[in-house]
C-alpha cells in the first residue's frame, strides 16, 4: 500500500500538524529500512498492517451533507465524471430546498426564476474561480491545499483568521437552522403521532383548503413571525388535548427535549459514525421530488399574473424582497470551501470545468423545480401566495401521511448530520486556537453548549428559517463567493503582469454586488 | 533484526535466510563472550560453524563481542550443534537474548530449546541475565496484543526459574524494538547511574537543552539529559535511524562518520565522538554560543568520562538466540 509523508517543516511551528507522529516514525523507519536491502528486494517493504490509515478527510457545505472522502495516497482520482458530478449535487443539495418557494414568493414569480438563473451562472463562475486559484501559485506544491489554505497564501494570517471566522458564520448557522427544523418536525411528528393514537380529528383554527389535500396558512395576518399572538392568548383547560399541547409546543418545549437527543452526540471524538449516513440525504431529496410531483398532481396549478402589484390572493412578478431571495440562493449553491476536494478526485482533471457546471445546472434545476412547482400549486383562490412558509413543508398539516414520512426522514437524516457539523466545528475552532481539535472535555463541552444554547434560542424566539439562511449565507457568500475568489484572481493576475481594466472592473463588479448582497438582507 | 540495530547491510548470502525469516522459526544464535583484555578472540574463531548454521560477530559496547548465529530454523542441525559445542558456546556468558517468533506454531518445541539453552547458562555461567524477545507482534491483532504478551511473559517466567528473566515485546514496525534493545544496551552499561548523574552535571554547565549519550555500534541512546519536555517522544529512533543511514553511506566509501554539526537560526546540535564507546549529541537553542565553545566544551568532558568507563573492567558477555 502506497505510503507517504510530505516533508514537514520543523522551523515554523504550524499550529496544525498535518503528519501524525506515528506516521512521521513510520516515515523515519521506512527510509532507513530502505538503505539497508537492494530496491528490489522485498524483504524490508511494510506490510499493510502497520501503515497508519490516512487521515480522515470530510467535505461539508452548509446546509447540505458532510462526506468522507477516499483519497487515493498519490493523489490522484479515480472518480469517473459522473460520480464527481453527484458527489457535487449530493453535497450542495441540502436543507435549503425548503425555502426556495419561500424566496421565489418574496422575490416575485417571474423574477425569482430569472434570479435563480443568474444567482446559479454567478456563483458557478466564482466556484470556477476558486478551482483555479491553486494553479496559479509557483513554486509551491498546493497538491493538499484548500481554498481557505489559498487564501492564508494570499492573505496571511489576515486571510487564515477571516477564512476561519466566515467558516464558523456558515457553519453555526447551518446548525441554528436545523435545530430550528428539527424541533419543528420533532414536534410535527410527535403532533401525528399522538393524534393518530388517540384518534383525534383534528380540527385546525388555521385557515385552510377543504378536502383531502389540506394546504394550511400557519399565519395569516401579513405580520407573520414577529408575534405568535394566537399562541400567546389561548387558555389551557385541563382536558388531555390541552396539557398535551401544552408540554409539547412546538417552540416551547420541544427545541429543549431536543437537547437530551443530541447534545451527547455533539461529544463524540470521531464523526466517522455518522459519516456513514449521509446516504439519506440523497434520500430526503429525492423523496421530496417525489412528494412535490405527488402534491403538485393533486392540487392542480394556480398561477395568475399580476405584474407589478399584489392583489389579495397573489404576489406581484417583480418585487423589491428580492434579496432575501438572492441571500438564501447564495447558501443554496454554496459548496467554494471544498469544492477542490471534491474535484481532485475526478478521474479527467481536464473535464473539471465542464462536470462543475454540469452539477450546478443540475442543482438549479432541481430548485427550480422544486420551487416553481410549490409556488404554481398553492392553492391561491381561498389561500394566498404570501402564506408560503419559509420552510414549504409548513404548509401541510401535520395529519398528512405523505409529508409526516417526509419530516421524519428529514428529521432522521438531519440528526446524523448535526453531529458531524458539530465535528467539523470543533476541528476547525479548536485547531485554530489551540492546536488540536480535541483540548479538553472541558472546552469541547462549552462549545457544544453555546452552540446548541443558541440553536434552542433562535427555535424559541425566532423560528424563521428563512431569515437564517439568508443572513448567514450572505454574510459567508461575501467571504467565499464574492470577495476571496475575486481578489485574489486579480491580485495572482497582477503577479503575472496580466491584469487588464475589463477583469477589474468585472471583478469589483462582482465585489459590490457581493456587498449589496449583504446590506440588501438588513434593508429588506 | 540484526542488521537493523547494527545497520548492516543484508549480506547477499542471507538471502537464503530469507525464506527462513518467513518461516516459522527464526533462529539465531547470537552469542557473546566475554573478551578479556588479555584473552584475544580465540573462541569466537574457534565456533565458526560446522552446520549449516550462519556465523558473525560484531564489535558492541567497545569491548563486547556480539556473536550472532543463525540456524536457519534447522532443528538437527541445531541439537548437534549444542551438543557438541555447548560446553564452548555457554561459557563465559553474562547475557542471553533469546527472540521467539510471537507466530511460531511449535510452542513446545519453541519452550524445550529455551530450556536446555537455560540449562546450559545454569551449569557453565550462572550469574547471566536473561532477556527475552517475543518478536514480530505486529502480525497479532492490536487488541489481542496485550493479552497474548502477557500469556508468553507468564509461561517464560515460570520455565525460568532460578534465572530471572525480562520480556520485551517487539515488532521492527513500530518503537518496541528500539526500547527493547535501549533497555538491555542501559542494563549492560557497568556504571550507568554514575553516567546520567555526569551527563546532566556536563549538560547543566555547558547549557545545553539536551544531550544523548549513544552506544557506538547500534546508535541506541545509553543515556539522556533534557531540561525541558520535548514535543516528540519518538526523537530518538528518528536520530538513530538518520545516523545509521548516514553511517552506511560513508562505509559506501571506506570512510567512518565521526563527527557532525547542524545548526541554523533557531537550533545548534553537535554531534561528536565522545568515548570509546560513545557518541555524544549536544542540542543547544541559543544559537548565539559560537561552536567552538560548545566542541571546546565537549573535549573537555570527553576526558572526564573516559577515565569513568576505565575504572570499571569489562566484564561483559552477551548471548542472543533468536527463535
Amino acid at each position: 500500500r502506497p505510503f507517504y509523508v510530505e516533508p514537514r517543516n520543523i522551523v515554523d511551528e504550524d499550529t496544525q500538524e498535518r503528519v501524525s507522529e506515528e506516521a512521521s516514525v513510520m516515515n523515519s523507519r521506512m527510509q532507513y529500512y530502505s538503505r539497508l536491502t537492494g530496491s528490489s528486494d522485498r524483504l524490508l517493504i511494510p506490510p499493510d498492517h502497520v501503515i497508519p490509515a490516512p487521515d480522515e478527510i470530510y467535505v461539508y457545505s452548509p446546509l447540505g451533507t458532510a462526506f468522507k472522502i477516499h483519497g487515493n495516497a498519490d493523489g490522484s482520482g479515480q472518480n469517473p465524471s459522473i460520480i464527481t458530478i453527484f458527489a457535487i449535487w449530493n453535497t450542495m443539495m441540502g436543507t435549503s430546498i425548503l425555502s426556495i418557494p419561500w424566496g421565489i414568493k418574496q422575490a416575485g414569480f417571474t423574477f425569482g426564476v430569472i434570479v435563480v438563473i443568474l444567482m446559479g451562472v454567478l456563483t458557478l463562475y466564482c466556484c470556477l474561480r476558486v478551482l483555479k486559484s491553486r494553479a496559479a501559485i509557483p513554486f509551491i506544491d498546493t497538491s493538499s491545499w484548500e481554498f481557505p489554505d489559498v487564501c492564508k497564501y494570499y492573505f496571511g494570517s489576515f486571510g487564515q483568521w477571516s477564512s476561519l471566522v466566515f467558516s464558523m458564520v456558515s457553519l453555526v448557522g447551518a446548525m441554528i437552522v436545523y435545530w430550528v427544523l428539527m424541533s419543528n418536525f420533532l414536534f410535527n411528528t410527535g403532533k401525528f403521532i399522538y393524534n393518530y393514537i388517540h384518534h383525534v380529528n383534528v380540527t385546525d383554527t388555521d385557515v385552510s383548503t377543504n378536502g383531502t389535500d389540506r394546504v394550511i396558512c400557519p399565519y395569516p395576518n401579513t405580520e407573520h413571525h414577529a408575534n405568535h399572538s394566537a399562541d400567546l392568548y389561548r387558555t389551557y383547560g385541563n382536558n388531555t388535548e390541552d396539557v398535551f399541547d401544552q408540554w409539547w409546543h412546538k417552540t416551547k418545549t420541544v427545541p429543549l427535549y431536543l437537547i437530551i437527543l443530541l447534545l451527547p452526540l455533539l461529544n463524540f471524538k470521531s464523526a466517522s459514525f455518522f459519516a456513514r449516513f449521509t446516504f439519506l440525504g440523497t434520500v430526503s431529496v429525492a423523496y421530496l421530488i417525489i412528494l412535490v410531483t405527488l402534491k403538485a398532481a393533486h392540487l392542480g396549478f394556480h398561477l395568475e399574473f399580476h405584474w407589478f402589484h399584489s392583489t389579495d390572493f397573489f404576489v406581484p412578478e417583480f418585487r423589491s424582497l428580492f434579496p432575501q431571495l438572492t441571500g438564501v440562493l447564495t447558501l443554496a449553491f454554496f459548496i467554494h470551501n471544498c469544492v477542490i476536494t471534491l474535484l481532485k478526485n475526478n478521474k479527467n482533471q481536464e473535464n473539471n470545468v465542464r462536470d462543475l457546471s454540469i452539477a450546478y445546472l443540475l442543482v438549479g434545476l432541481t430548485y427550480l423545480y422544486v420551487g416553481i412547482l410549490i409556488f404554481a400549486v398553492f392553492p391561491s383562490p381561498p389561500l394566498s401566495k404570501d402564506c408560503i412558509e419559509p420552510n414549504f413543508l409548513d404548509n401541510f398539516p401535520s395529519s398528512d401521511i405523505l409529508v409526516f414520512i417526509a419530516r421524519a426522514c428529514l428529521l432522521f437524516q438531519m440528526s446524523t448530520v448535526y453531529p458531524l457539523l458539530g465535528y467539523l466545528v470543533r476541528v476547525q475552532l479548536m485547531g485554530q486556537i489551540f492546536g488540536k481539535p480535541y483540548p479538553s472535555v472541558f472546552h469541547v463541552m462549552t462549545l457544544n453548549l453555546i452552540i446548541v444554547g443558541a440553536g434552542v434560542l433562535m427555535a424559541r424566539f425566532y423560528p424563521n428559517i428563512g431569515s437564517i439562511i439568508r443572513y448567514s449565507g450572505a454574510t459567508c457568500g461575501l467571504a467565499y463567493v464574492f470577495v476571496f475568489p475575486s481578489v485574489i484572481h486579480m491580485i495572482s493576475l497582477h503577479r503575472l503582469g496580466q491584469l487588464r481594466w475589463p477583469s477589474v472592473v468585472f471583478h469589483s463588479f462582482l465585489i459590490v454586488l457581493g456587498i449589496a448582497n449583504l446590506i440588501g438582507q438588513f434593508l429588506m | 533484526m540484526r542488521s537493523i540495530i547494527f545497520a548492516n547491510y543484508i549480506a547477499r548470502d542471507t538471502r537464503r535466510l530469507g525464506a527462513t525469516i518467513k518461516a516459522r522459526l527464526i533462529s539465531v544464535y547470537v552469542f557473546i563472550e566475554k573478551c578479556l583484555r588479555l584473552s584475544c578472540l580465540n573462541h569466537s574463531v574457534s565456533l565458526i560453524c560446522v552446520f549449516d548454521v550462519e556465523h558473525s560477530h560484531v564489535r558492541f559496547l567497545g569491548n563486547l563481542v556480539l556473536n550472532l548465529w543463525d540456524c536457519g530454523g534447522q532443528d538437527t542441525f541445531m541439537e548437534n550443534y549444542f551438543t557438541s559445542q555447548r560446553d564452548n558456546i555457554f561459557r563465559n556468558v553474562e547475557v542471553l537474548i533469546y527472540v521467539f517468533d510471537v507466530e511460531s506454531r511449535e510452542l513446545e518445541k519453541d519452550m524445550h530449546y529455551y530450556q536446555s539453552c537455560l540449562e546450559a547458562i545454569l551449569q557453565n555461567s550462572p550469574d547471566a541475565k536473561v532477556f527475552c524477545l517475543v518478536h514480530k507482534m505486529d502480525l497479532v491483532q492490536e487488541d489481542q496484543r496485550d493479552l497474548i504478551f502477557k500469556e508468553r511473559e507468564d509461561d517464560l517466567k515460570r520455565l525460568s526459574r532460578p534465572l530471572e528473566c525480562t520480556c520485551f515485546r517487539t515488532s521492527i514496525w513500530d518503537e518496541t524494538l528500539y526500547k527493547a534493545w535501549s533497555s538491555i544496551v542501559y542494563q549492560l552499561i557497568p556504571n550507568v547511574q554514575q553516567l546520567e548523574t555526569n551527563l546532566r552535571n556536563f549538560a547543566q554547565i555547558i547549557e545545553a537543552d539536551e544531550v544523548l549519550l549513544f552506544e557506538r555500534a547500534t546508535f541506541l541512546v545509553i543515556s539522556h539529559y533534557q531540561c525541558k519536555e520535548q514535543r516528540d517522544a519518538h526523537r530518538f529512533e528518528k536520530i538513530s535511524n538518520i545516523i545509521k543511514q548516514f553511517k552506511l553511506s560513508c562505509s559506501k566509501l571506506a570512510a567512518s562518520f565521526q563527527s557532525m554539526e547542524v545548526r541554523n537560526s533557531n537550533f545548534a546540535a553537535f554531534i561528536d565522538v565522545f568515548t570509546s564507546n560513545t557518541y555524544v549529541m549536544v542540542i543547544m537553542s541559543d544559537p548565539s554560543i559560537p561552536s567552538a565553545a560548545t566542541l571546546i566544551n565537549i573535549r573537555n568532558a570527553r576526558k572526564h568520562f573516559e577515565k569513568l568507563e576505565r575504572v570499571d573492567g569489562p566484564k561483559h558477555s552477551l548471548h542472543m538466540r533468536m527463535r
